[in-house]
């Protein structure tokens, strides 16, 4: 089994490698091979997929392979998925064949490349999710950059080079001191570079773990992009060609989030702990900030990018509540804004190929014309707003009810604040679907549209069916990704416990309120019991709450 | 005397002699214009050279002046690398111009050869000499294209401000045999004073001159931009090289027998230096619109983190690692700048009038839409540029961890943190040359035939560069044996 996560994380790259001495003249060749290498990968991805096993007794990383890599300095080429890194990971498989699906016509130009820059990303990304060794995670992670940097500058729109510069410079910049903070890390346990290792065995000052939090969440915070840091993002959404939106949106920005569940919050969950109720009210500032800003735009990307700022910010404070209802919605929001803001950003280059503009005003009434494209665009709406029935109903209520029983210090008011977000988010949304597909058709030219092609219906199905049964059958999602959730809170607990030794009158930190727990409980996620942990892992503290 | 084992050991410094000798003699017993020979004859003696080094003999040579072990190995192998991959792109680059003589092969071959003796050397006086060979074959280099202003000009700077080095390092070197008695560098154990710190300040001067270490890097630009470019690129990896195998030793030294280890004035100002080189490099780096400055100033930068490896290998904790770090680093910029530097050469303007004093034969422009126009040549030069700014997965950024890495061993964390902040800037001016190459639209329609031994050079410096990144075992296991056996 643990071949199959090697070969779905080496395929693509093969294939950009072969795509490489395939003839250039021959676009429709580079196209069609892209696809059948991104489908290739998602089928063998389904076998991960379906022999993940999520039960409790289960090791916590599976289809693991361990094997020495740069042995001179301790590298080791450890890969691994657990249950919400599994998760991501289909996310990306999946969206890699709708995304080179997407762009079949609206790429002309150096046609080879784009392909090659799009399956050298995808292992970039599935490898980013199934490192288990800090420079390894490290060098994907930085490795997606370039792959990036290409398609927003090379097939972007007007301002691209100032976009994709932004882009990478911001990027590189925030990630250089967790290199320094992985070295720190690899200098204080035992000299290893391995993420399960140093997890147990990391011993830090309370003031140097504060430092390597911080180190770890300035890069993830602007992959996130958490605000202040976002302002990279409107820009590059904006230039990006709709492929690399798609990515953009649908895959790297949950490598900030993966990246605090994975390793800020368990590498130094004391840190963490201290610190997140800041981290809390700057995601729920985050998500009316992404709003408001929102609510403004005349360009639908930059309003769709806006949007995700305030999504992620979401997934941010479900993370911060540390709570089993909270964190497995955070997972969930991940996976849903990866769908519905991807379809988002389908739709509107499907748009934008058809009247080759962005603004909202140069729109409007155009539901008499694509009834197939309205209604689609609708439905990946009401997902982005939560609409009950989608999926983004079943993440939001999971953040807002964990957030809410939370034991961040006045919970209600970050729920409360974070709803703001949902309704403003209706807003937005509704606003901008009114004035694009409904009401009198005022610019001529949006007179004659053609509906989906064959092709763009092969685009968007996949979106509005997994926005279904995302939303009506979360279970087996849920279910994937509970493993891990629970680990992370047992792991928190722990810290807890240390924490209080020191000082016994803290109050409790990780976990519901006891009180509200019986009523507010949903019964598709049971609260964390705290399970044994997998062998090597440090002993969490049995308590339940 | 020298004993028979002590000249098996200068295998590879003879080799490179013998080579420069013959192609002398070459040109004088040319019968026909033909002179394409030439250049095969240098890089066979160059491959040669890099071959006989594990067979010669490891051990002290002439009672101590200079060692053949590991890591003086390592360094003739980089020297000789740099030297047939200069090689390949001279002679390219003199061909297209009409300018191929014997003589520049002989004074590359020559200058490898003091590379190589600097790379053994464990004595001052036999340091100077290697020194003194290499540069002044360097300096002839660099002024190798008699016509026209640029090249002799930045040869004349050269030598004047080198000789001036020199001069100090010969000052430093009396003072140090005025404090020991000798001018090995083991001579300095359990002494100290101030006539030894004196001695030791100047002789890093000079050595700090010769790496482009700032405040010692003025004539880097200038010099790197008027060279011819294969010239430049053989300057920036071998001399490099053998500067910094020189340095590391002195430093080693240093610190095993003197009170002036890392932590006290001495020791501190290495790290003061290694913090102006890569804030410097880098800041200067920042506004250069031409490329070849550009990459003039980014080796200074690079002297800097390889400084913060000198240091991190001058501590107890980190010895053998920074070490190993610092030849992996050698290695993996030696082959990216001359990568950088081929590509460089095929797109530079043939000056049909060679005072044109503009810089624009190497402005970033030229590079505009290269992607669209050659793109395997826009891709190699992508990833030189990459792995210059040290991203992965590429051999710089193999060789920027393994220094951060080391620093991080010795704890050494500010010098980590400077670094890779001024690294930051990297990302900006190398990601202009991508920018120019994908994302512009071309400006410059010549015609800009590479030759096909440049096409080699590049070639073989790419797939090094990227093997490197995927697979850096095969280097840094070699480095860390070389390392051990010194």
């Amino acid at each position: 089994m643990a071949t199959l996560l090697n070969v779905v994380l080496f395929l693509p790259l093969v294939g950009a490698l072969v795509a490489a001495i395939l003839p250039r003249g021959e676009g429709a060749q580079h196209k069609t091979w892209a696809l059948g290498v991104s489908l290739v990968v998602f089928f063998a991805s389904l076998g991960l997929w379906f022999g993940f096993d999520p039960s409790r007794g289960a090791p916590e990383f599976q289809f693991e392979t361990s094997v020495p890599w740069i042995s001179s300095l301790g590298i080791g080429y450890h890969v691994g998925l657990d249950g919400v890194a599994l998760l991501l990971v289909m996310l990306t498989t999946a969206l890699a064949p709708i995304v080179i699906l997407s762009a079949w016509n609206a790429v002309q130009d150096r046609v080879k490349e784009f392909f090659i820059a799009l399956l050298f990303l995808e292992t970039a990304m599935i490898g980013t999710f199934a490192a288990l060794d800090l420079v390894l995670f490290y060098v994907f992670y930085e490795a997606i950059l370039i792959p990036m940097y290409l398609l927003i500058g090379v097939w972007g729109s007007a301002n691209r080079v100032y976009a994709t510069v932004k882009f990478f410079v911001y990027t590189f910049a925030a990630s250089v001191l967790m290199l320094i903070a992985i070295l720190y890390v690899w200098m204080n346990d035992g000299k290893s570079f391995d993420y399960v290792v140093a997890r147990s065995a990391l011993q830090v000052s309370p003031a140097v773990g504060a430092l390597l939090f911080g180190a770890f969440a300035l890069a993830f915070a602007v992959k996130v992009p958490m605000f202040p840091l976002h302002t990279w993002l409107p820009d590059a959404h904006t230039e990006a060609p709709t492929a690399g939106s798609v990515i953009l949106a649908g895959v790297l920005l949950k490598m900030g989030t993966f990246g605090f569940f994975r390793y800020a919050l368990p590498l130094f969950p004391e840190a963490a702990l201290q610190y997140r109720g800041t981290i809390a009210a700057v995601a729920t500032f985050g998500i009316a900030y992404g709003a408001l800003m929102s609510f403004v735009q005349t360009d639908m990307k930059r309003l769709v990018a806006y949007s995700s700022v305030s999504h992620l910010g979401f997934v941010m404070l479900g993370m911060m509540a540390i709570t089993a209802e909270g964190l497995t919605g955070s997972v969930y929001q991940m996976l849903n804004h990866g769908v519905s803001t991807g379809g988002l950003f389908l739709l509107v280059g499907m748009l934008y190929e058809r009247r080759h503009t962005r603004l909202i005003s140069d729109y409007g009434g155009l539901a008499k014309q694509v009834p197939w494209i309205a209604t689609a665009f609708l439905v990946v709406t009401f997902s982005s707003i939560g609409l009950p029935g989608t999926n983004g109903f079943v993440g939001e209520f999971l953040i807002l009810s964990g957030t809410w029983l939370s034991r961040l210090r006045s919970p209600g008011w970050y729920a409360a604040f974070g709803a703001t977000g949902v309704v403003l988010g209706a807003v937005y949304m509704l606003v901008l679907v009114q004035k694009v597909f409904f009401g009198k058709i005022t610019n001529p030219e949006n007179r004659h549209l053609p509906d989906f092609s064959v092709r763009e219906a092969f685009v968007i199905t996949p979106v509005i069916l997994l926005i279904v049964v995302m939303g009506l059958v979360p279970q087996p999602f849920l279910a994937q990704a509970k493993p891990s959730v629970d680990r992370l809170i047992a792991r928190m607990q722990a810290a807890e416990q240390r924490m209080r030794q020191a000082d016994p009158t803290l109050r409790p930190l990780v976990g519901t309120e006891p009180a509200a727990m019986a009523f507010a409980r949903p019964p598709a996620v049971p609260a964390a019991a705290p399970e044994p942990p997998p062998a090597g892992a440090d002993a969490p503290a049995h308590g339940s709450h | 005397m020298p004993s028979s084992q002590d000249i098996a050991a200068l295998l590879p410094f003879l080799l490179l002699v013998l080579g420069g000798l013959v192609l002398m003699l070459s040109e004088v017993f040319l019968t026909s214009g033909g002179r394409g020979y030439q250049s095969g004859l240098a890089i066979a003696f160059g491959v040669a050279a890099a071959v006989a080094v594990p067979f010669a003999p490891q051990r002290v040579l002439f009672g101590g002046q200079a060692v053949n072990d590991g890591c003086a190995g390592f360094v003739a192998v980089v020297v000789c690398v740099g030297l047939v991959l200069s090689a390949l792109l001279g002679r390219g680059w003199l061909a297209t111009r009409n300018m191929e003589r014997g003589e520049y092969y002989a004074l590359a071959l020559f200058g490898a050869s003091g590379m190589v003796l600097l790379g053994m050397a464990t004595d001052l006086l036999v340091a100077f000499i290697a020194i003194e060979v290499m540069s002044l074959a360097v300096y002839s280099l660099a002024a190798y294209p008699r016509r026209g202003q640029r090249a002799p000009e930045a040869a004349f700077k050269y030598f004047i401000l080198g000789s001036f080095a020199s001069a100090v390092l010969l000052y430093g070197s009396a003072l140090y045999y005025g404090a020991t008695g000798s001018t090995q560098l083991s001579a300095m154990k359990g002494t100290g004073g101030g006539l030894l710190a004196g001695g030791l300040a100047l002789v890093l001067v000079g050595l700090a001159f010769k790496v482009a270490a700032v405040p010692f890097h003025a004539w880097t630009p200038d010099v790197y931009e008027g060279a011819p470019t294969p010239v430049t690129a053989f300057m920036a990896a071998g001399v490099k090289a053998a500067a910094f195998a020189f340095l590391t030793r002195g430093v080693l030294a240093m610190v095993a027998g003197t009170p002036f280890a890392v932590g006290t004035e001495l020791g501190g100002v290495l790290g003061l230096l290694a913090v102006l080189t890569m804030v410097v490099g880098n800041l200067f780096a920042l506004p250069q619109r031409n490329v070849k400055r550009m990459l003039a100033y980014s080796s200074i930068a690079h002297a800097g983190y390889l400084l913060v490896g000198v240091i991190a290998a001058s501590t107890p904790e980190a010895r053998a690692q920074g070490l190993s770090a610092v030849l992996v680093y050698l290695a993996a910029y030696a082959f990216t700048v001359i990568g950088a530097f081929s590509v460089l050469a095929v797109l530079e303007r043939k000056e049909p009038n060679p005072d044109a004093s503009s810089g624009d034969a190497w402005d970033v422009s030229r590079f505009s839409g290269l992607a669209s126009r050659r793109p395997w040549l826009a891709f190699a030069m992508a990833i030189f540029m990459l792995s210059l700014a040290g991203v992965p997965p590429t051999a710089g950024f193999v060789a920027k961890l393994s220094v951060f890495q080391a620093a991080a061993s010795a704890k050494l964390w500010g010098l980590a943190v400077v670094g890779v902040l001024t690294s930051i800037l990297g990302t900006y001016y190398y990601l202009r040359v991508v920018v120019a190459m994908y994302m512009r639209p071309a400006e410059v329609e010549e015609p800009s035939a590479a030759p096909a031994t440049v096409v080699l050079a590049i070639a073989v410096a790419a797939l090094v560069v990227v093997a490197v990144g995927f697979s850096p075992e095969p280097l840094a296991a070699w480095a860390r044996a070389a390392v051990l056996r010194m």
